[in-house]
C-alpha cells in the first residue's frame, strides 16, 4: 500500500534527527538521575559525618530523596521541552523542507500515482508516531530510572513512591502521560487536530502564497472556534453543563 | 553520416535531397539496404516523423522500396535511378546558370571557363 | 492528446495566464517557446496539477486528471525532483516503488548510455550529469506524454548533444512530448510542432514541417514575424 510506503518514507526521514532527540531524553535523565542520587549523598554523608548521624535522623531532619524531586531538575524538563520543541518546529518542517532548495522534492511527491491525501495522512502518522514513541520511551524509561535510582541512593535516604505516583509527581508529566486513558486520548486527540489543522493552513499557504496565510489564518480561527464551541455556549447560556447526566458529577 | 540541415527547407525534403546526391555519387548502390527510420533520425539527429516522411515520399517516387517486413532498399530500377542523375545534373546547372545570368557574362567565355576550371580540378 | 482550453491564472496581481489554449498530439514533440516568465512553466505545472488555476480545462486523452493519470503522463522539471542526499540507485528504487509504469530496463540502459553511475550521490553530480538523472528517472516510465521543462538550459554542450540524442530514439517514439524552450537552435530540427507564447496568450500554433514547406520559413523566422509584430 503507498499510504504505509509514504509513512516508511517519511519515518526514514525523520529518523536521524529523531534518534538525535531520543538519545538526548535518555543520557540527559539517566545522567540526571546519577548525578542528582551522588551529589545528594555526597551531600548526606558530609552533613553525618560531621553531626555524627544516622541515615534515617538525616532522613528525619534534612528531607530524603524522591525520583519525583529529580524529575523536576532540568535533567528531565529541559529535554522533554527541547522535544516538544523539535516536534513543534516538525510540524512545520515536515512540509516545508519538500519545497526547499532547487530540488523541489514535493513535485514528485505530488506527482505520485496514488491519492494526495495519503501524503498528507503519511506525513500526519510520521508525527503521531513520533510523538507516541517519545511518549512510549519515557515510559519505558521511567521504571529504568527509577530502579537506577533505588540502586544508587540508600532505602534510609529515599522515599519510594509507586509508579502511578511518580507521573503525578511533575505536573508536566501529567499532561504528556494522564493517569487515566480517557485523559490521554482526550489529551492527544486534542494534540493531533491541532496538527491537523495547522497542516492544512500550511496547505493553504502553499497552494495559494500570501491569499493562502489569510484563508489558512482564517481557517485556524474557525477550528478554534468550533472546538471552543461547548464553552462559548455554557458560557453564554449560563449553565454549567453541556448534558444532563453532567449534573450529577 | 552528416548533414547540415537549412533551416528554411523541409527537413524531409532536404533528406530525399541527400539520398538522392549518395544515390548519384554511387555511396548508396542499388539493392542496398537503407537504415529503419529510427535509425536514420537517430544518424541525422531529426525527428523521427520526420524521417518517415522522407521514407513515404522516396517509396513514392520508387527510390526506395519495401518487401513485407524486411528493411528497405534502394531501387534496382534503372530508369529510376538514372532520372536521379539527370535530375541532380539539371538543378546543379540550373542553379549555375542562374547565378552566372547575373553577372551577365557571355555563354562562350562562361563555357571556356568552366571548361578550363572542370579540368584543372580533375 | 493533451487539450489546454482557454486557461488563466493570477499569482497575486499578476496574470500570468490569459486564456491560453493549445494541443499537443501522442507521437509528436511540441515545443512551447516564448522568453522567460511569460508563463511556460505554470502552464505545464498546470497540466500536471501541480498549481491551482483560475480558470480553464485541461484533457488528457479527454480525460481530467486523477491520480492515475500519474501512470500516463510525466514531468521532468527544469531540478531535479529527488532528494539530494539519495544515491541515482535509490532515487531508482523510490520510482520503482511507486510507479507501476516503471521500466527498468530501460532506466539501466539509459544508465549506460549517459555513463551514470548509480552509487553517486545526487547532490555530488555536475549540472549536466543531473539533468541525465533527472530525464532518466521520467523517461523510464512507460508513459505516453512527457513534459520537459528547459532540458538544455544551464548545461554543457556534450549534455545537450547527449540530450538532444534521446529526442531521435526510441526512449521519445510514439509518445507526446511538450518540451519549453527559450532557445530553440538545439531543437529546431527536433519537433514537430511549435506553440508560440507571450504574455499568457498563444500567439501561434503550428507545425514546422508545414511553415518550411508552405511558406519557405524558419521557426526563427516565424517567431520574429509574430514576436516583433
Amino acid at each position: 500500500m503507498k499510504y504505509l510506503k509514504l509513512v516508511n518514507f517519511e519515518i526514514n526521514r525523520f529518523f536521524k534527527l529523531y534518534m538525535v532527540l531520543v538519545g538526548m531524553v535518555i543520557v540527559s535523565q539517566i545522567a540526571g538521575v546519577i548525578v542528582e542520587s551522588r551529589s545528594f549523598i555526597k551531600e548526606a554523608n558530609m552533613t553525618i559525618r560531621e553531626l555524627g548521624l544516622t541515615y534515617t535522623s538525616y532522613a528525619e531532619d534534612y528531607g530524603s530523596l524522591s525520583l519525583g524531586s529529580i524529575m523536576r531538575s532540568g535533567w528531565f524538563v529541559l529535554p522533554i521541552a527541547l522535544c516538544i520543541a523539535g516536534l513543534s518546529f516538525y510540524v512545520f518542517f515536515i512540509w516545508y523542507r519538500d519545497w526547499f532548495g532547487k530540488n523541489t522534492f514535493v513535485y514528485r511527491l505530488l506527482m505520485l500515482p496514488t491519492a494526495r491525501l495519503n501524503i498528507y495522512f503519511a506525513k500526519a502518522t510520521t508525527i503521531f508516531i513520533s510523538v507516541l514513541g517519545l511518549v512510549g520511551l519515557q515510559l519505558l524509561l521511567l521504571p529504568i530510572e527509577n530502579k537506577l535510582f533505588r540502586s544508587l541512593v540508600p532505602v534510609d535516604l529515599r522515599h519510594d513512591a509507586p509508579m502511578s505516583e511518580l507521573f503525578t509527581f511533575f505536573d508536566g508529566l501529567g499532561i504528556i502521560i494522564p493517569a487515566h486513558l480517557s485523559t490521554f486520548i482526550i489529551h492527544y486527540g486534542i494534540g493531533f487536530m491541532i496538527v491537523f489543522i495547522i497542516f492544512t493552513a500550511i496547505l493553504f499557504e502553499r497552494s495559494y502564497r500570501l491569499k493562502g496565510i489569510v484563508f489558512g489564518g482564517l481557517y485556524c480561527v474557525i477550528a478554534l472556534g468550533i472546538f471552543l464551541l461547548p464553552f462559548i455556549i455554557v458560557i453564554y447560556q449560563e449553565k454549567m453543563y453541556l448534558y444532563p447526566n453532567e449534573m450529577f458529577g | 553520416m552528416n548533414v547540415k540541415f537549412n533551416s528554411r527547407e523541409p527537413v524531409y525534403v532536404q533528406v530525399m535531397q541527400h539520398f538522392k546526391e549518395q544515390i548519384a555519387r554511387g555511396v548508396l548502390e542499388p539493392g542496398k539496404e537503407i537504415p529503419s527510420r529510427r535509425e536514420l533520425a537517430n544518424q541525422l539527429k531529426i525527428n523521427p516523423n520526420t524521417a518517415q516522411r522522407a521514407y513515404k515520399e522516396m517509396e513514392a517516387e520508387g527510390l526506395i522500396f519495401t518487401e513485407g517486413n524486411l528493411p528497405s532498399r534502394i531501387t534496382n530500377d534503372e530508369q529510376v535511378l538514372h532520372a536521379v542523375r539527370e535530375e541532380l545534373i539539371l538543378d546543379a546547372v540550373h542553379t549555375f546558370v542562374q547565378s552566372v545570368k547575373t553577372i551577365n557574362v557571355p555563354l562562350k567565355d562562361v563555357l571556356d571557363l568552366v571548361k578550363e576550371n572542370y579540368e584543372r580540378n580533375e | 492528446m493533451i487539450e489546454v482550453k482557454d486557461i488563466k491564472k493570477r499569482f497575486g496581481r499578476k496574470q500570468v495566464l490569459r486564456g491560453a489554449s493549445f494541443t499537443a498530439e501522442k507521437g509528436e514533440i511540441t515545443c512551447l517557446i516564448g522568453v522567460n516568465g511569460v508563463g511556460k512553466t505554470t502552464i505545464l505545472n498546470a497540466i500536471m496539477a501541480l498549481t491551482p488555476i483560475n480558470s480553464g480545462e485541461i484533457l488528457i486523452d479527454g480525460k481530467k486528471l486523477t491520480k492515475d493519470t500519474f501512470e500516463k503522463i510525466t514531468f521532468i522539471p527544469d531540478a531535479i525532483t529527488m532528494l539530494p542526499q539519495m544515491r541515482i540507485a535509490d532515487a531508482m528504487e523510490f520510482m520503482r516503488d511507486y510507479y507501476k509504469s516503471w521500466n527498468q530496463k530501460r532506466a539501466d540502459d539509459m544508465l549506460g548510455f549517459f555513463k551514470l553511475k548509480k552509487e553517486d550521490r545526487i547532490s555530488d553530480l555536475s549540472k549536466g550529469n543531473t539533468a541525465k538523472v533527472n530525464l532518466l528517472l521520467g523517461l523510464a516510465l512507460d508513459v505516453d506524454y512527457v513534459l520537459m521543462d528547459e532540458p538544455f538550459s544551464g548545461i554543457d554542450i556534450f549534455s545537450r548533444e547527449q540530450i538532444a540524442e534521446v529526442f531521435t530514439s526510441h526512449l521519445i517514439e510514439d509518445r507526446g512530448v511538450i518540451i519549453t524552450t527559450h532557445e530553440i537552435h538545439d531543437i529546431e530540427h527536433l519537433i514537430d510542432k511549435v506553440v508560440l507564447l507571450d504574455e499568457g496568450v498563444i500567439l501561434r500554433e503550428f507545425n514546422v514541417e508545414e511553415v518550411r514547406e508552405t511558406e519557405g520559413k524558419s521557426v526563427v523566422d516565424v517567431m520574429r514575424e509574430v514576436f516583433h509584430s
